[in-house]
């Protein structure tokens, strides 16, 4: 545009140069034809005036008129390309200007190879633009999936992204904080510094991995820290990327598994302990009489037993899980297996004049069961009512079947210490244990998961807990009964 | 000159059978208990020349009762032998603290456990 407005001022400057040139030529060659009359003598002064004014006035008149059209022409040429935004070739058929209308028209076609790279920089630049738009769009989706909180700072300190996992994890809104102060961010003084310090370091691409933990509104967590310098196109730091991997749970179940091979390695040793120390004495000749000695054998055979018993324990539930038992399933009667396991139990209640009371339906209610796998389940309830029910309490076991819905329901109820609403959503977990509970037996908090396994991985039913402290609690299982 | 009084606790009667006997044999008098908080009332009361106890046990642990029995000046002087499957889990400062003075970790052996109860009688008292 500036380019065609200076164009036309230069035109316009030009042709009144040649207008005023083309006046005083008229002029001239009419004082010309003027002097051959006056030469003549045909001429006087009275009739030259008149003359040459019209003469002049008429050939002034003609020039200015030429001059005119074509600067209207010129002028209109390029009114038209400003407003259409189009350059074009001016034309002319007067010669005298041509030249002018030539270098103009060049400076079109310079204006026109300058405009269409100019055009084709600009679409190389969009595409580019929407490239990276794409790119950072993209970059930031995976940041904002990420399961870890992730916060991005720059040189300033001051949050550049961050995502919902950070947000939530220190409670900041998301949508007004950039670049916000990471201090404002995190109020967390330990990891701001860690921030900092990073920052400081001026590395460009050092990476510190640090265990933190973090006090939030509930609980406090533990946090596996990254910290990363990252540095900008030129090489110079740019800023710090941080991620927080919340490790609490991970610390939880490795705690978990510690307290269970601990647990494990006792309760073995507890059977072995009593056999070798048994068949010491025997070796030594401590039993002095055949009662003893055979009383020292018996021990041996039953502690044997135990520590076979054990393991089996532990290898079930490994089976289970990994798919590798041997089912096998024929219509059982529940009530049967129960009372199978009731007898079993009845003595250690008795150590602990615990009542036992059946309320059980009749044998003909069948259900297609795994027998041996069923009676074990059954007896892991029964044993962990015993163990956690104090002297003189009452265990009931009751079934109730559910012709509608062809179900049969059992329910093992104790009138003992009850679980903690906190340890109730844990306790079918495998190696949990209720901590408040710890000192009323020993276990391998193995017993319930295999139990839970049993009855709704094995026989496709659903297992249930309710209790309360210091009343009681029942667990029960619901089976399908079989046609 | 009347028999050395040695109280055992163990929750596994079994273990308690078998160490009693064997104390018993070796001429000892032997008290028994099947829990910490029954062991601690047995030795507050009976006031026993040496004390064999369990680590992990019901109600009182073996170190919670060394512990309270230390916190007693009547008790306080009474040498403890430790029976654990978990020995490697107490720290030297909790058996020195407690007057423990002698661990013995399960499968043991009742031979080197009077060995043992032999060795710590004879030690004088701390």
């Amino acid at each position: 545009m500036k380019f065609l407005m200076e164009t036309s001022v230069r035109s316009g400057k030009i042709l009144s140069i040649l207008m005023v040139a083309c006046l005083v030529g008229g002029m001239l060659c009419s004082i010309g034809s003027l002097h051959s009359l006056w030469s003549n003598g045909r001429l006087d002064l009275g009739t030259l005036g008149p003359v040459l004014f019209v003469a002049g006035g008429a050939a002034g008149m003609l020039a200015i008129s030429s001059f005119r059209r074509n600067c209207r022409i010129l002028i209109d040429a390029i009114h038209r390309m400003t407003t259409q935004g189009k350059l074009d070739d001016l034309q002319t058929d007067n010669h005298e200007i041509r030249p002018l209308i030539s270098a103009v028209n060049e400076m079109v076609e310079a204006a026109e190879r300058c405009m269409s790279d100019a055009v084709l920089k600009m679409k190389e630049l969009e595409i580019q633009l929407k490239v990276a738009t794409s790119e950072r769009q993209h970059a930031q989706a995976i940041i904002y999936s990420i399961s870890d909180a992730v916060l991005v700072t720059d040189t300033f300190d001051e949050l550049v992204l961050a995502n919902e996992s950070a947000a939530r994890t220190f409670q900041f809104d998301l949508e007004h904080s950039r670049r916000a102060r990471v201090e404002e961010v995190l109020r967390d003084e330990k990891l701001v510094e860690m921030v900092r310090d990073m920052r400081q370091s001026n590395s460009k691409t050092g990476r510190r991995i640090v265990e933190h933990k973090i006090k939030g509104p509930g609980e406090e967590k533990i946090f596996k820290v990254t910290l990363s310098a990252v540095a900008d196109d030129n090489d110079a730091p740019a800023g710090v990327v941080t991620v927080l991997h919340d490790m609490t749970r991970e610390k939880e179940v490795a705690e978990m598994k510690n307290d269970f091979v601990s647990s494990v390695s006792h309760e073995l040793r507890t059977p072995l302990a009593s056999i070798k120390a048994y068949v010491e004495m025997l070796i030594d000749g401590e039993a002095d009489d055949e009662k003893t000695t055979r009383e020292f054998y018996e021990v041996i055979q039953n502690e044997a037993n135990r520590l076979s018993r054990l393991i089996d324990n532990i290898l079930n539930i490994s089976r289970i899980e990994s798919g590798l038992v041997q089912i096998n399933k024929q219509p059982q009667s529940l009530m049967v297996i129960l009372k199978e396991a009731l007898e079993v139990i009845a003595p250690q209640a008795r150590m602990k004049q615990i009542s036992l009371v059946e309320q059980l339906t009749p044998a003909f209610y069948q259900t297609s069961a795994d027998k041996d796998m069923l009676y074990q389940a059954v007896l892991n309830l029964l044993s962990n009512a015993v163990k956690y029910t104090p002297e003189r309490g009452t265990i009931t076991v009751q079934t109730t079947v559910d012709e509608a819905k062809r179900k049969v329901i059992t329910r093992i109820s104790d009138t003992g210490v009850g679980i903690p609403p906190k340890d109730l959503p844990f306790v079918f977990d495998k190696f949990y244990r209720a901590e408040a509970n710890n000192h009323m037996a020993k276990g391998t908090g193995l017993g319930l998961s295999l139990v839970k396994h049993i009855i709704e991985t094995v026989h496709r039913g659903r297992m249930f807990v309710e209790s309360h402290v210091g009343k009681g609690s029942c667990f029960g299982f619901e089976l399908d009964l079989s046609d | 000159m009347a028999a050395k009084k040695i109280l055992v606790a163990d929750d596994e009667s079994h273990i308690l059978h078998v160490v009693s006997l064997k104390l018993q044999n070796a001429g000892y008098e032997v008290l028994t208990a099947s829990d910490g908080q029954e062991a601690l009332e047995i030795a507050q009361a009976e006031r026993p020349d040496l004390l064999i106890t369990d680590y992990h046990m019901p109600q009182l642990s073996g170190l919670e009762l060394c512990q309270k029995l230390k916190q007693d000046p009547a008790t306080a002087g009474i040498p403890t032998i430790m029976l654990t499957a978990r020995g490697y889990q107490l720290e030297p400062k909790d058996t020195n603290q407690s007057g423990i003075s002698r661990m013995l970790s399960k499968p043991f052996s009742p031979r080197q456990l009077l060995a043992t109860v032999n060795e710590v009688l004879l030690e004088p008292a701390a």
